[in-house]
């Protein structure tokens, strides 16, 4: 379980960046007390327009950012007075990430799970099965460097679940992806919703949360503007595709704050 | 511990896969003194023989009736027809090498016993001719002396009250030390840094260019563990680096045709065990340093041509004390023991020459370690902050 209680993330700015923003403000929240739940077995999807801050919040849970203010819990514990527990509850996969070019994807799982502590007989049963799955074994001594996007997003994705986390956070998994690379991540995250897990990920592609989310949130300037379930959410907006009304949602915020 | 061996492990397998990595770290170290002593002494030699047995254009001004014969004809080339003028514009222009003018009445001096000023024009430019010059000259002066001495009826021993004689009593071993000594730890120290410097740009920066470091900070591990397999790795190929080096040098001092003999006894003695273990234990800490403090440098750049023009401006600050040592009157005393880097090249002159003084050698081991310490709790402390280690 997730549970964002809160939380806000402010950055201050040096000249440059108050130059880039056109703005005389010293800080700036990039995630202003936002808060929200995931539970286990659903898929919560957090949406918003580019800058608005959905990085930063999985950032902060996945603890490699600290919220300025608040607080999240991940499976009962804060990632800011717990966070080694946090750590080893999740899984953390982005569609930016790469992979070490020099290594194998044998080696690579070996490195992230020795990371995670894991005994020799779980990582040797957990790799055995993920790589079943993935279709990795046929390149498992295959350099990175040597690798397709569609292999490694596979590699990147075990690495991610390899100490079988019960908690994943992806941010943006699919982006940049075609649509078979993306198709594997769209079925990952389908067996952690029916393994139990609590899965959040990110993403300004309706149809894929409409595809897959069970609870969304919407997020614009910092702002949590919208968190409810996807069918309330269907609902609301009966007549209008979901695209359409995650625009007039982000529309009306920004007209209000300019307002 | 276990973090740190498991994060050594993996950065050391993905080094030793980087071509660039191994160029720099492995061979080049090891390369490079051989082909410089063999390069240098060949070179050297060359230079030597072509100066030697070049033939050189000489005009003589008001020569003497017994000069002109004296001279080599296989070695000299007279030419004639030269005035003071016209033979300098020559020598400048490079179409002569050398002119010797003799003063009118130079023969009536010489009746008279008394001295003459003989002039020698030369390009200080052109190596050789000065000393060939000076040669034949010596060899002229030392006859018309012989035939004065022999008019005067006096013994040599008469003309010549003073017999300096000149024992220098210093170890060959000493005077190497202090003259070539500083040129080695100069090498090693510069090793250790590049050595140094590919991994800690492919480890730190390369890991936040790629886009994995993310990842990396979402695994229990703590942040100081991961750093510090980090750090181990980074040093231990500086260590590489040097002992490459090293085992350059041995090599090229077995193999190598043409060293000198001197040379090459004073350098076989100096590859000794002691020597090896007590430069060893300066650059464990001296390569812990460069890694610290290039990790902590490189933890800011977004790239790997930011990280590059990080580092380069910091490469400076280690060459310049490094070749200060070898500057003659910078000597190792209790102030140079504490300058960084400075220190380590000063104690490896004094190791060779066996003149290192045990308290200094304990206060740079010393102040090397709170260094490396130092520079390590400095990239943690950089490590740790959010805006350094994401893009």
């Amino acid at each position: 379980m997730i549970k964002v209680d809160q939380v806000t993330k402010t950055y201050k700015l040096n000249k440059q960046q108050k130059k880039e923003l056109q703005t005389t403000a010293s800080s700036i929240n990039a995630v202003n007390q936002i808060s929200f739940e995931c539970q286990p077995g659903r898929v919560f999807s957090l949406l918003g327009p580019n800058g608005a801050g959905k990085t930063t919040t999985l950032r902060m849970m996945s603890t490699i950012i600290k919220p300025t203010a608040g607080d999240i819990y991940i499976a009962g514990k804060s990632v800011l007075k717990d966070p080694s527990y946090v750590r080893s509850q999740i899984g953390f996969l982005t569609g930016s990430t790469n992979l070490y070019d020099r290594l194998n994807p044998s080696e690579i799982v070996a490195y992230f799970a020795k990371l995670h502590g894991m005994d020799k007989t779980t990582f040797d049963r957990r790799k055995d099965q993920l790589f079943t799955k993935l279709g990795i074994h046929e390149f498992s001594k295959k350099r990175i460097g040597q690798m397709s996007t569609g292999m490694k997003q596979k590699v990147s994705i075990a690495r991610s679940m390899i100490h079988d986390p019960s908690v994943v956070i992806f941010d943006e998994p699919t982006s940049g992806l075609d649509v078979i690379t993306a198709n594997s991540i769209i079925e990952l995250i389908r067996d952690c919703k029916s393994e139990g897990k609590t899965v959040i990920f990110s993403s300004h592609i309706m149809s894929e949360v409409d595809l897959l989310c069970d609870d969304l949130a919407i997020i614009s300037k910092g702002d949590l503007i919208y968190s409810d379930t996807m069918d309330d959410f269907r609902s609301r907006f009966s007549g209008i595709s979901l695209t359409e009304a995650f625009i007039d949602l982000v529309h009306r915020n920004t007209t209000q704050s300019i307002a | 511990m276990k973090t740190i061996l498991t994060v050594f492990n993996k950065e050391l397998i993905d080094i030793l896969r980087d071509r660039r990595t191994l160029f720099t770290a492995i061979v080049m170290p090891a390369l490079l003194i051989p082909v410089m002593m063999y390069g240098m002494t060949k070179l050297t030699k060359i230079i030597m023989e072509k100066e030697e047995n070049k033939k050189l254009k000489l005009a003589v001004l008001g020569s003497p009736d017994d000069f002109l014969g004296r001279l080599d004809t296989a070695k000299i080339e007279l030419v004639h027809g030269m005035t003071m003028e016209t033979g300098r514009e020559a020598i400048l222009a490079e179409d002569l090498d050398a002119m010797i003018g003799f003063k009118d009445g130079f023969m009536e001096k010489q009746t008279e016993l008394a001295s003459s000023k003989v002039n020698l024009w030369y390009k200080s430019t052109n190596l050789m001719v000065k000393s060939r010059m000076t040669d034949i000259m010596d060899s002229y002066e030392a006859d018309i002396l012989a035939a004065r001495i022999g008019q005067l009826n006096i013994s040599e021993d008469a003309i010549d009250p003073i017999d300096l004689k000149h024992d220098d009593i210093a170890p060959k071993k000493e005077q190497m030390g202090k003259t070539v000594g500083g040129f080695l730890p100069y090498m090693f120290i510069i090793f250790c840094f590049t050595g140094c410097m590919y991994p800690a740009l492919d480890l730190i920066t390369g890991e936040k260019e790629r886009g994995t470091i993310e990842t990396l900070l979402t695994v229990p591990a703590s942040r100081f563990n991961i750093l510090m397999g980090k750090v181990m790795a980074i040093s231990l190929v500086g260590m590489a680096a040097a002992i490459m080096g090293i085992l350059g040098l041995v090599a090229a001092i077995k193999f190598l045709p043409d060293i000198p003999e001197d040379m090459l006894v004073v350098l076989g003695s100096m590859v000794s065990a002691k020597f090896i273990l007590m430069l060893l234990a300066m650059l464990v800490p001296l390569c812990i340093f460069f890694a610290g403090i290039l990790s902590a440098l490189v933890i800011k750049a977004k790239s790997f041509k930011e990280a590059q023009s990080i580092v380069s401006p910091f490469m400076f600050l280690v060459i310049v004390p490094a070749a200060m040592a070898m500057m003659p009157g910078i000597e190792l005393d209790w102030k140079t023991a504490l300058v960084p880097i400075l220190n380590i090249a000063l104690a490896t002159k004094e190791i060779i020459a066996g003149t290192i003084q045990n308290g200094h050698y304990i206060a740079i081991v010393v102040s090397l370690i709170v260094l490396a310490i130092v520079s390590v709790i400095f990239s943690y402390s950089q490590f740790s902050k959010e805006g350094m280690v994401l893009k």
